[in-house]
Formats: structure tokens, sequence, C-alpha cells
């Protein structure tokens, strides 16, 4: 071996015994502080890259999430995370195709974590990339069952599945009811008739035997979200003589039906959405005004009584001083929280290691967290299993959690006053 | 002297074609993973650009809903996979079938019935958007939950089932869009091609020397579906998931319909340009704005805006008819 060393050392033009056994020397100093590197290592920043819909028709809820993850590197510093976190922001213009290749270029630049992306679809696509490169994807917000059940090894989701989001809402009517003493024995769904509305409306149906829930449906309304009037289906509800309404719609639809609702006196017991956008959006309570109070939706929520959230509150209330935390803090808190789990993952992986952070997160533990429900932890599929959902009933023009008792804010009021009888 | 003349064009524009297909070969082999994407989306929208030109650029009959054929063969492919296990290098037979019976009776209805212009159009969104509807309530197939494929990480490729890397999937879609490239230039040489182009052209006068106009326009039809029915067989296989809503959402048509009429419409070179052009300048400008710290979401809608704007006033035939005299390529006028 020697002899052959030598051999090549001669052949080489300008390559000396005294420099070959410098190099030699050089090399092997090298390779003994080699394991600082590793030292070195841990002190680099961890590379996030974040996709989501900032435009297209998803752009709202995209710049949201946004907010929830520029307020986090410098919150999680102030909250004791000791690492650096260098964030590069890519908008896959709500189109799955773009989400793909925008994940792809975030990899290639160096990203050690993935995540996003508000979509189903979406977080299909960033998956497979993921999986692929062995970086982590840590989804923030897609409800999708099927993304955590194709057996991924680095996708990690802090967010319900839609089975989970219509069980925990149905779950606490009941809890709802009893916290008030009243049960009402009979209501009507009404949905809206558009993809969200129909999936939930096959949740509830496929949930509400299961769940031996307290009230009979004795009718089912479906409607279109673009109606510009619901007369027709509010007649209908009203006359099935059920006690309750329980709705799942959007925006435009919850403000024409409650409308409706006062116009012909229709007074049930109230109007509980089992998990739907709508009743406590800012719109509904500029444009409704004093009818609409105590209506009542169950969502995953901010726990406002923990000291997180409150943090983060004031953070976005300081960087966003122009935005209504209530309209966000869905989107902000959930945003956060992944921001939240990927630096606790590199604070104990020590290593911006692909196999190393999936670990970690596999491991994750996080007790104080700003959404309601128990400790972030992750099954052996990367699925969160204990976000619970909140019901928000409406109190002087805002959403107020009145369950679970650790988040409440006000005490829940059911059955509600008349319309007459609010504000 | 107009023999050599004629021919020379075709010959240069042939060695042309065939370096470029030898780059676009041999591209993998040098970019990194993330411009493979870049290439991968290029090549979908030329192909499924070219299948929309075949029935607006070549016959005339313009179709916003377009997505319709691409939804329909990823959702017929996806489901006898999943649930019956028939590998896509099967499925897509079916996928052409159902494509070609929806196509066939879009075409039927407005060509026996006399729709055209601006109400077929109509008509062809009004199909993509009852689809789309349809499929949202189609449980079968995950209805608006999604439907997703089982991903399996293997270390080969396998054509049968589509399940291998980016590189498998990029050089797939390059064969489809030269072999869609080569159809059509057989087509728009044979009698077919010239029948498609008088109709375009003046489907009266067609009508008047003796053309089948209605049978050819079917054939424009049902021929642009199958070829978009398998972009639906790759992007199943690709994504992996399909949602009715973007799948079949019209803004998936106005995509498809971008390229073309950007490239130059009825070209057979204006599709590939027009994808190339439109993806390259989207991904340079968003590059360019990264690197100048500018975050503007939205930037390249409005890009897209401005490049219509400024095709539709400075180069109303697209980029490749004038792009193409420059090249001196100007031989028949239909490359």
């Amino acid at each position: 071996m020697t002899s052959t060393s030598n051999k090549s050392a001669r052949r080489l033009p300008g390559v000396t015994r005294r420099t070959f056994t410098g190099s030699a020397i050089a090399a092997a100093a090298v390779a003994g502080v080699a394991p600082f590197n590793i030292v070195r290592g841990q002190a680099a920043a961890l590379k996030v890259g974040v996709i989501l819909p900032k435009s297209g028709p998803q752009a709202f809820f995209g710049q949201s999430c946004q907010r929830g993850i520029d307020i986090a590197p410098a919150l999680l510093a102030e909250m004791g995370y000791n690492v650096k976190l260098d964030v590069t922001s890519v908008d896959f213009e709500t189109n799955v195709d773009l989400a793909r290749s925008r994940a792809e270029k975030l990899v290639n630049d160096g990203a050690h974590v993935l995540i996003g992306p508000f979509d189903s679809g979406a977080a299909g696509a960033i998956a497979q990339v993921a999986e692929q490169k062995g970086v982590p994807f840590m989804i923030n917000i897609a409800a999708a069952p099927q993304i955590t059940e194709q057996g991924y090894k680095y996708v990690f989701r802090n967010f319900p599945t839609a089975p989970m989001l219509i069980g925990n809402g149905l779950s606490l009517m009941k809890e709802f009811f009893k916290a008030t003493g009243a049960t009402p024995k009979t209501a009507v769904f009404m949905h809206v008739n558009d993809t969200f509305g129909q999936a939930s409306a096959r949740g509830v149906e496929a949930l509400f035997p299961r769940l031996e829930m307290p009230f009979k449906i004795l009718e089912t309304i479906s409607y279109d979200p673009a109606a510009r009037d619901l007369s027709v289906e509010v007649a209908k509800a009203k006359a099935s003589g059920a006690e309750m309404v329980m709705l799942v719609s959007r925006l435009n639809d919850s403000i024409l039906l409650v409308r409706e609702m006062v116009k012909q006196r229709f007074e049930p017991m109230g109007i509980i959405s089992p998990g739907s956008p709508g009743m406590y959006e800012e719109q509904f309570f500029t444009t409704l005004g004093k009818f609409s109070e105590y209506c009542v939706t169950n969502v995953p929520w901010y726990n406002p009584k923990s000291e997180i959230a409150q943090k983060v509150a004031g953070a976005f209330r300081k960087q966003f001083p122009n935005d209504r935390l209530i309209g966000h803090i869905f989107n902000v808190g959930f945003s956060f929280e992944s921001m939240m789990i990927v630096a606790d993952a590199y604070q104990r992986a020590k290593s911006t290691n692909g196999q190393a952070l999936a670990e970690a997160l596999r491991a994750t533990k996080i007790d104080k967290r700003v959404m309601i429900g128990g400790a972030i932890q992750f099954n052996e599929k990367g699925q969160a299993t204990t976000i619970a959902s909140a019901a928000l009933q409406n109190r002087n023009l805002e959403p107020k959690v009145v369950l679970p008792a650790e988040a409440q804010e006000l005490k829940p009021v059911f059955p509600v006053p008349g319309w007459n009888n609010r504000g | 002297m107009s023999g050599p003349r004629r021919a020379a064009p075709g010959g240069r524009a042939r060695v042309l074609l065939g370096l470029l297909l030898a780059l676009l070969m041999l591209l993998p082999f040098v970019v990194n993973p993330y411009l493979l994407s870049v290439l991968t989306l290029i090549l979908y929208l030329a192909y499924v650009g070219q299948a929309w030109n075949v029935m607006m650029g070549f016959a005339g009959q313009l179709s916003l809903g377009h997505s319709l054929y691409v939804g329909l063969g990823a959702y017929v492919s996806a489901a006898l996979f999943v649930h019956y296990g028939v590998p896509p290098a099967l499925g897509f037979l079916a996928a052409i079938l159902v494509a070609l019976v929806f196509g066939a009776a879009i075409g039927f209805l407005a060509f026996r019935f006399g729709v055209s212009g601006v109400y077929f159009a109509l008509l062809t969104i009004a199909f993509a958007e009852f689809t789309r509807i349809g499929f949202d309530h189609f449980d079968w197939v995950g209805g608006s939950g999604g439907f997703f494929l089982k991903v399996a990480q293997r270390d080969y490729n396998d054509l049968v089932n589509l399940r291998g890397s980016p590189e498998m999937f990029y050089y797939l879609l390059l064969a489809m869009t030269a072999g869609c490239f080569l159809l059509c230039h057989r087509l728009m040489q044979s009698r077919i091609g010239f029948y498609w182009l008088a109709i375009r052209e003046d489907q009266e006068a067609a009508q008047a020397v003796g053309i089948d106009v209605f049978r050819y326009k079917m054939l424009a039809v049902m021929l642009s579906a199958a070829l978009a029915s398998l972009a639906g067989v790759f992007t199943a296989f690709f994504n992996n998931n399909l949602f009715p809503f973007q799948i079949f959402g019209i803004e998936k048509s106005i995509e498809i319909i971008l390229g073309p009429i950007i490239g130059g419409l009825g070209t057979l070179f204006g599709p590939i340009l027009g994808a190339f052009v439109l993806t390259v300048l989207a991904e340079g400008l968003r590059g360019t704005m990264e690197a100048l710290g500018v975050v503007l979401p939205g930037v390249k809608q409005v890009f897209y805006g401005i490049c219509l704007l400024f095709v539709i006033m400075f180069l109303p035939h697209g980029i490749w008819p004038s792009l193409r005299r420059r090249l001196g390529l100007d031989s028949d006028g239909r490359r």
C-alpha cells in the first residue's frame, strides 16, 4: 500500500514527499476535529420552508396562516426556544401542481423542514416530495384523513381529520346540553350543498347514530351557497316543528338564514353548528348586529386562558395592529403551533438531518399549547390526536368560548332568548 | 427554384425540432429536482394545450371546459387502479373511452342542434361544472373529500403502474408531448386537417363544397377529448390525489388554454412555446421578486393578464407565427 501511494505521489507533478506528508497531517487534523462539526451544526439555523396559498381562491387563508408564521421566530425566542429559524415562505397560488414544484424548490434551496399548506390536495402533493427527499413535513391545516394513512415517515399533521372535526363537534353538543340542562328532542339539519357542506353532511350522517345523539333529526334541508333567498328553506324548517337548528354553513348563507328566521319569527331553542365557518366571522356580527347573538359553533379554537395563546394574541396585535385577531386566530393558532413543534423538535434533535428531525417530531410532547386540546403528540402515523373543539357562543358581538370548562370565557346560554329579547 | 426554397424551411424545422428533443432528453441529467419539476409542468401544459388546440386551433370550436376530459381521465384510471387493481397502462383505454363518450355527447348536442360560438363554449363549461358537482357527490371516488391513491416508495420505475421517480414521469410526459405533436402534424398534413381548417375559416363554405361538417367537428372534439384524458391519467398518478373542485374547476380550463393562445392558436409549436414562455416567465418573475425581497402574492396572475393584453395587442396570432418568420421556418404557414 505504501509503495503504491508513494508511486502515485511521485507521478503527480508538484507533489513531493514533504507536501504529501503535510497534506496527510492536514487531512488527519480535519478528520480529528470532524466531531466538532456536529457541534457547529447544532448552532446552525434550521431552514424552514413554508408553502401557503397566498394568491388564488384560498388567498385570504394563506395570508392569514402567514401571520402565524411571521410572529413565530421572535415569540419562540422569547418563550425560551434556543434555536435559530431561517424561514422562507412561498405561494403555491392555490394550485396543486405548483405546490409540488414549490416544495421541490424549497428542498433544493436547502430547507430542512416544510410547513403548510392549508389544503389537502396540496398537502398530498408536498408529502410525496418530503418523503422522497427525507425532509420532514409539518401540516398546519388540512383535514383529508388519507394524508396520514399512506405510511409516510416524514409527514406530521397538527390538525384534526375531517371525521375527527365532525365527531368532536357532535360530542361537544351533548356536553353543551348537559352544561345548560336543556336538551332539544328534535332538530332540523340545514346545510349548504357545496363541497364542504356535502362532506360535513356525510360526516354527520355517519357519526350521528354512533354517537347516540340525544335528539332526532326530523328533516335535512340543503341549499345553494349562492342562494339570494332562503325563505322557502326556512319555512320548511319552521314547518318541521324542530326544536333546534343544526347548521353547516358559509358566511353569506348563514347571514341570509338568520335574517329569514327573524322575518318568519322562527324561534328555535338555538342554532348550533357542528363545525363550519360563518357564524363566528366578523361580517356575521357587523351585518346582523344583535341577531348574531347566541349562535353556537363547535370548532377547533385557541384557548384564551392559555399563557401561550395570550402571548400569541399579544404578538399578533403588536405586529398586525390593523387586523382583528378573532378573524385570524384559527389559522394563526395552528400555523404558530407548527412552527413551535418544529422548533421544539430541532432543539431536541440538535441536528438539521431529516431523519433526526423526524424522530424528534415523532417523540414530540408539548404540554402548553395555543389551541384547545391535550398535549401536542403524534401517533405512529404522524397524526396529532389530542386536538379538541370549542363551543363558541356569540356574546356581545364576539365569539366566546363557553366549553370546554378549562377554556371557558362565559357560561353557555340555552335555550337562547327570542329575537326581540337580544342585545 | 420554388421547390428547393419551399423544402429548406421544413428541413431546418426538422433539425431544430430534433435538437430540441435531444436537449429535452438530456436535461434531466443536468438539472436539479426543482428545475425538473418545472420542466414537467411545462410539458404538461404543452401537452394538454396541444390537445385543446386540436379542437379550437384546428377546427375552430371553442372549449372553455376542457378540464372535464382531464378530470374524467384522471378519475377513471385512478378508480380502476384503486378499486380493481387495473394498472394505468390498461386503465388509460377506459379513460379514453369515457372521455370519448362525453366528447361525443357534447359534440352531438351542440352540432346536431346548431349550438355554436359562445353558446358552444358555455355548453362545455356547463358539462365541466355539472360533472364536478356530480363527482362532489360520488362517494365511490371519495366525493368532495378527495380520492387518494396509495403512494408506494419504490427503488425502481414501474411504467405499467406509473409508480416511480420524477424522471420517469418527465420522460413519459415528453414521449406523450412528442407523440401528440407528431399526430397533430400528420393530421394537419392529411385531408382531415384541411377539412378542419376549412370548417374553422368558413363553416358554410366548407359545407357548400361537400365537407361533412358534423362528422369532422365531432372528430375534432372526440380526438381532443381523448388526448386530454391522457393528461388526466398522468395527473392522477403523478399527484396521487384528486379533488373535484381542483381538477374540474374553471381555473384548470383557463390554465389549459393560456399556453396555446400565447404561443399561437392553430399552430403546432404554439402550445409548446406558450407553455414554456408562461411557465419560465412566471418562475423567473417569482425568483426575481424573491431575490429582491419583494413579497407580493398574486403578482403572477397580474403578469399573466399583462402578457395576454400584450399578445392580443401586438401579436394577435401569438408568439410562434412571428418567431417562425424570423427563424425562416415559414414554409406552409401552419407549423
